[in-house]
C-alpha cells in the first residue's frame, strides 16, 4: 500500500445560484423564477442573524415503526431528541458532546468520559453517570439496540459510575472505533427514568435531553417535534449553543416522490428527503440540494465464495471484468449517484484504499480468458458458457424497495445485459422486505449474489462485514461467507490502533486483499440528500451518517 | 378498480322479510319472531365463522411462510439482512411464544379473539385494537366518501345519457363509463396530484386528513367505481325504459325526466347496489395505493406496513375488519333491496 487519499468529504453542499457572482446570479434567479412552479419565489438575500420561530416542515420517505432503534430511518428521528456522548465533525473529528473530555487507559481496555454537568432530560431526570450505565445495560444486556450489538458485542466488558460526573467503560479488547461509532444516533442517551416505562412508550415517545421533544405522532401522516426551551447540551460541531431557533417540526410522511417534491415547489414543506434522480437539476437550481455520501461499506454485489460458480476467484474476477459498473450506474442514477469501484469500502470513509477502486476495469476480453481458463471454455446454443454440461448460472438476490432503490435494480439489469456478452446467466431475483428481513436468503445454498450496503463512520465496519463466518463466533454479516484468518488479524489489529496512519495502512491492506479475491464488487455509494427552501438557513447533515440536524436552523424574515 | 373486480354482475338472492310483524294483535307472531330471531342469530354465528376463517387464513399464511419471525423482527429493529444466533432469537421467540409448536401458538391465538383480545402489535408493541381503531376514521372517510361521490356521478350519467334517441349523447356516456372503469388508481391519483396539486395548488399535497385534502384521493377511488356502477346500472336502465309500465307512465303525461327518477331509476339501480357491498371492500383495498400518492393515514399503510414485518396480529386485524366490513355491507345491500323493491317485501 502506498498512498492512502483523504476520505471525500461525506456532504456535498450544493448552494443555489446565489453564489455567482451577483448580476449573473440575478438573471439566473429571474429566469428560474418564470419558469419554477408557482410558490417557488425567488430567495431573499441573507440577512445574516439568526431569527427565532417558524415550524419546519420536513417531508420524509417513510415512517418507520418506532421514533428510536437500531434502523437509519429510526436514527434521523431520534436525533432531533437524542443526544449521544460524543460527535463526529466535517473533518472525520471526534468533538466533545454530552461527553467534555474522555481518555483512555494504556491497555486501550478502560475508558473514562467526564460528562457535562447541570444537563436535565426533558422528564426532569438528572443526566448523570448512572444515566450513561443504565443506557449501555438496556442497548447490550437487555439487547434493547442490536445495532449498538453488532457494533460492541464483541468488545462490551462493564460500564460503571465512577462518580456524577465520571462513566467509565470497560472494553474487552482494544476499539478504536469506538468513538466515532458513539457518534451515530443509534447510541443516543435516553432518560433512565423514561426507558423504565416500557417499548411501547418508549417507542412513541423516547425522552432524551436533545434541541427538541416529541409532541405528538399522528401514524401514517406526522411526527411533530416542539422545541425543548431549556436546551443546553448542543455538541461542539453545532453552531449556536442554546436552544434550537425554531419553534419546531413537522415530519411528514409522503411516501411517494411525486408528491414529496411537489410539496417543495409548491411551498407546502421546507425540506425534502431523498430527492427524485428525475427532479435532481431542477431541485438544485432552486434549492440548496445537500447530498451525503455515506460512509461504511458501499451498495456492492457481495459474491458466495462457498457455493456456486464464485467459489472460483477466476470466476469472480471474470464477472468483475465483465460489468462496465460505472456506464450502468451513471445511465441508471442519471448521474446523480457516483460509482463506486471500491466494493469494500466507500470513498468518505476514513481510512478508504482509493487504490483497489480501479482493480477491476471494464475489459471483456479479460473476462472471457479467465472464464475458459476456469474451464468455462465452451458455449451453449443461446451463447451462454457451459462447463460439465452445467449452464453459467448466477442468482441475484436483492430486497427491492427495502435495500435495492428502483434506480439500483436498472443498475442490476444493467449487469446483467453486460455479462450475457461474456456468457453468464444472470436470473435476478427481486426478494421482498418480509423475505429478505425474515432469513429467507440467509444462508449459501440461497443465492449467488447478494447486494448490500452498511452505513458507518468508520473502516471498522470491515469488522463487522469480513469477520469470519465460524461456527463459535459466527458472523452472518459477512455475506460472501468469506473466511480469511489473516483478513481478521489485519482488521483487528486496525481496530486496537490508536495512530490514525496505522490504521489507515491495515484497513488498507484489508481492502486490498478484499479486491485481489474479487470478493464484493463495487456498485455505487449509498447517498441520502436533501433540497432545502432557500428561505431556511444553517439545515446541516450530521457527519457520522447523515442525520439533518435542525437546532441551527432558522427562517428568514 | 382493482384486479379482483367481478367481471359479471353478482345478485344477492334477495333475503325474506327482515322486518318483522311481531305485534301482540297477530296470532302468529311468536311463532315468526321465533324464525326471525333463529335467522339472526344465524347471521351473526356465520359472520363469526367467517372473520375466524379469515384469522385463521392470515394466521397460517403468515407463519408458514419461508423465513423465520423472530429474525425478521431482530433484523427490522436494526435494519439489517442475515441470519441470527439462537442466543440472539431466544429472548424474541419467549415473548411472542415462536417457540410454541403452532397449534400451540394458533390456540393462544383464536383464545385470545373468542375473548375479543386481538393481540399486541410485535413492532409496535401496541394493542391491535388500538392501532386498527386510530386509523379507522380516515380510512372510513375515504372509502364512505368514495362511495357516495361513485354513486352521484354514475347516476349523474346514466340519468342524463342512457337512453337517448341522439346516438351521440348516450355513446359519450358509456364510453366515459366504460373509460373510468378502466383508469387504474395510481395512474389517476398521480395525474389529479401532479394537475391539481402541485401545478394548480387548488388542494394541499400534504393535507393529512382536513377536508380539502380529501377531496382528490375520494375522486380517484371514486371515479373507476363510478365506471363500474354506471355501467352496471345504465343496462339495467336500457332493458326498464323498453318495459311497458314505462309506456304507461308516459302515456299518463308524465314528463322524461320524471319517468327516468322515479320509475326507470328504480329498478335499475338494483345491480348497482348489489355491487356496492362488494365495492365497500374494494376500496379498502384500493386505499393501500391512494394514501400512499396522497401521504394519507389509514388502514392501507397500517396493513403494508404489517404485511412488511409479518406482524401477524395486525394482519389479522385489518384483514378480519375488512372481512366484517364486507359481512356488514352485505346485510345492507339486503335491507337496501327491500326498501327500493317493495315487492321483496312481501
Amino acid at each position: 500500500m502506498s498512498t492512502h487519499a483523504r476520505p471525500r468529504p461525506a456532504v456535498r453542499r450544493r448552494p443555489r445560484a446565489s453564489g455567482l457572482r451577483p448580476a449573473l446570479a440575478v438573471a439566473l434567479l429571474a429566469g428560474l423564477a418564470a419558469c419554477a412552479p408557482a410558490g417557488a419565489e425567488p430567495a431573499a438575500p441573507t440577512t445574516g442573524e439568526p431569527v427565532e420561530g417558524g415550524t419546519i416542515v420536513h417531508a420524509h420517505v417513510q415512517e418507520p415503526p418506532c421514533l428510536w432503534g437500531g434502523w437509519i430511518q429510526q436514527a434521523y428521528l431520534s436525533r432531533q431528541v437524542l443526544d449521544s456522548l460524543v460527535s463526529q465533525d466535517e473533518d472525520g473529528e471526534i468533538v466533545p458532546w454530552l461527553a467534555t473530555d474522555w481518555s483512555v487507559s494504556e491497555d486501550q481496555l478502560v475508558w473514562t468520559f467526564t460528562l457535562a454537568e447541570g444537563v436535565e432530560f426533558t422528564d426532569g431526570t438528572p443526566f448523570d453517570a448512572q444515566a450513561v450505565v443504565d443506557n449501555f445495560e438496556f442497548w447490550i444486556t437487555e439487547q434493547g439496540n442490536s445495532t449498538v450489538l453488532a457494533y460492541l458485542g464483541t468488545y462490551y466488558e462493564s460500564s460503571r459510575a465512577v462518580d456524577p460526573t465520571t462513566f467509565e467503560l470497560t472494553l474487552s479488547r482494544p476499539y478504536s472505533s469506538l468513538l466515532p461509532a458513539l457518534a451515530q444516533a443509534y447510541f443516543g442517551i435516553q432518560s433512565p427514568t423514561a426507558l423504565a416505562r416500557g417499548p411501547e412508550a418508549n417507542c412513541e415517545e423516547p425522552i432524551g435531553t436533545g434541541p427538541f421533544t416529541v409532541e405528538g405522532w399522528e401514524r401514517g401522516s406526522v411526527i411533530r417535534f416542539a422545541r425543548n426551551p431549556d436546551y443546553a447540551s448542543a455538541p461542539a460541531n453545532a453552531l449556536h449553543q442554546g436552544p434550537a431557533y425554531v419553534d419546531g417540526i413537522e415530519w411528514r410522511i409522503v411516501p411517494d416522490p411525486v408528491a414529496r417534491f411537489g410539496a417543495l415547489t409548491t411551498g407546502e414543506a421546507h425540506v425534502v428527503y431523498d430527492v427524485p434522480a428525475t427532479q435532481w437539476t431542477a431541485a438544485e437550481q432552486q434549492y440548496e440540494v445537500q447530498q451525503y455520501i455515506t460512509p461504511g461499506r458501499p451498495v456492492a454485489l457481495g459474491l458466495n465464495t462457498v457455493a456456486g460458480p464464485f467459489t472460483d476467484v477466476r470466476v469472480r474476477k471474470a464477472f468483475a471484468a465483465a460489468t462496465d459498473r460505472e456506464a450502468a450506474v451513471r445511465s441508471a442514477f442519471l448521474g446523480v449517484v457516483p460509482f463506486e469501484g471500491n466494493g469494500t469500502v466507500s470513498a468518505s470513509t476514513p481510512g478508504y484504499n482509493a487504490e483497489v477502486a480501479d482493480d477491476h476495469p471494464y475489459d471483456p476480453d479479460t473476462a472471457a480468458a479467465l472464464l475458459d481458463e476456469a474451464g468455462w471454455d465452451s458455449t451453449d446454443d443461446e451463447g451462454y458458457r457451459v462447463k460439465d454440461g452445467e449452464r453459467l448460472e448466477v442468482r441475484i438476490v436483492y430486497g427491492a424497495g427495502s435495500i435495492i432503490t428502483p434506480e439500483g435494480a436498472t443498475v442490476l439489469q444493467n449487469l446483467q445485459e453486460q455479462v450475457a456478452e461474456v456468457g453468464f446467466q444472470v436470473t435476478l431475483v427481486p426478494a421482498t422486505r418480509d423475505e429478505l428481513f425474515s432469513g429467507k436468503f440467509s444462508g449459501p445454498e440461497s443465492y449467488d449474489a447478494k447486494p448490500g450496503y452498511w452505513t458507518s463512520p468508520t473502516a471498522g465496519i470491515l469488522h463487522i462485514t469480513f469477520r469470519q463466518h465460524l461456527e463459535e463466533s459466527p458472523n452472518f454479516s459477512n455475506s460472501s461467507f468469506y473466511n480469511d484468518p489473516e483478513l481478521e488479524d489485519l482488521i483487528v489489529r486496525a481496530n486496537s490502533s490508536l495512530d490514525r496512519a496505522e490504521q489507515d495502512r491495515l484497513y488498507g491492506e484489508a481492502q486490498q486483499i478484499l479486491s485481489d479475491e474479487a470478493v464484493s464488487i463495487g456498485l455505487y455509494t449509498q447517498t441520502t440528500s436533501l433540497a432545502v427552501d432557500p428561505r431556511l438557513n444553517d439545515v446541516w447533515l450530521e457527519q457520522s451518517q447523515g442525520e439533518p440536524v435542525y437546532h441551527d436552523a432558522w427562517f428568514e424574515r | 378498480m382493482s384486479a379482483t373486480a367481478p367481471t359479471t354482475t353478482p345478485v344477492a338472492p334477495p333475503t325474506e322479510a327482515l322486518a318483522v310483524d311481531a305485534s301482540p294483535a297477530n296470532p302468529w307472531g311468536r311463532a315468526r319472531l321465533l324464525v326471525a330471531l333463529r335467522r339472526v342469530v344465524g347471521r351473526v354465528v356465520a359472520a363469526v365463522l367467517v372473520l375466524l376463517g379469515a384469522a385463521t387464513v392470515v394466521f397460517l399464511a403468515q407463519t408458514l411462510l419461508p423465513g423465520d419471525r423472530a429474525t425478521l423482527l431482530l433484523n427490522l429493529r436494526s435494519g439489517e439482512a442475515v441470519e441470527r444466533t439462537a442466543a440472539e432469537l431466544a429472548p424474541i421467540n419467549e415473548q411472542y411464544g415462536f417457540d410454541d409448536p403452532l397449534a400451540v401458538q394458533y390456540a393462544t391465538y383464536v383464545g385470545g379473539l373468542l375473548r375479543g383480545d386481538l393481540g399486541v402489535s410485535y413492532q409496535r408493541h401496541a394493542p391491535v385494537a388500538e392501532v386498527i381503531g386510530g386509523q379507522l376514521w380516515p380510512t372510513a372517510q375515504l372509502a364512505l366518501g368514495a362511495l357516495a361521490a361513485a354513486w352521484v356521478l354514475a347516476l349523474v350519467s346514466v340519468v342524463v345519457t342512457a337512453g337517448r334517441r341522439s346516438r351521440a349523447v348516450t355513446a359519450a356516456g358509456s364510453g366515459a363509463e366504460a373509460l373510468a372503469a378502466s383508469v387504474p388508481h395510481y395512474w389517476l391519483g398521480v395525474i389529479l396530484l401532479v394537475v391539481l396539486a402541485v401545478n394548480l395548488q387548488w388542494f394541499p399535497v400534504m393535507g393529512g386528513t382536513s377536508p380539502a385534502a380529501t377531496v382528490l384521493p375520494v375522486l380517484t377511488l371514486a371515479v373507476p367505481l363510478a365506471g363500474f356502477l354506471g355501467q352496471a346500472t345504465r343496462d339495467e336502465f336500457d332493458r326498464v325504459l323498453e318495459q311497458p309500465f314505462v309506456t304507461s307512465a308516459r302515456a299518463r303525461g308524465m314528463g322524461d325526466t320524471g319517468v327516468r327518477l322515479r320509475h326507470v331509476l328504480r329498478h335499475a339501480v338494483l345491480p348497482a347496489i348489489t355491487l356496492s357491498g362488494w365495492a365497500l371492500g374494494a376500496l379498502l383495498s384500493g386505499a393501500v395505493i391512494v394514501e400512499s400518492v396522497f401521504s394519507r393515514p389509514g388502514l392501507g399503510q397500517v396493513l403494508v406496513a404489517a404485511v412488511d414485518a409479518r406482524d401477524v396480529p395486525v394482519v389479522a386485524g385489518v384483514v378480519m375488519f375488512v372481512a366484517a366490513v364486507y359481512v356488514v355491507a352485505n346485510v345492507l345491500v339486503d335491507l337496501a333491496y327491500t326498501l327500493v323493491d317493495p315487492r321483496r317485501r312481501s
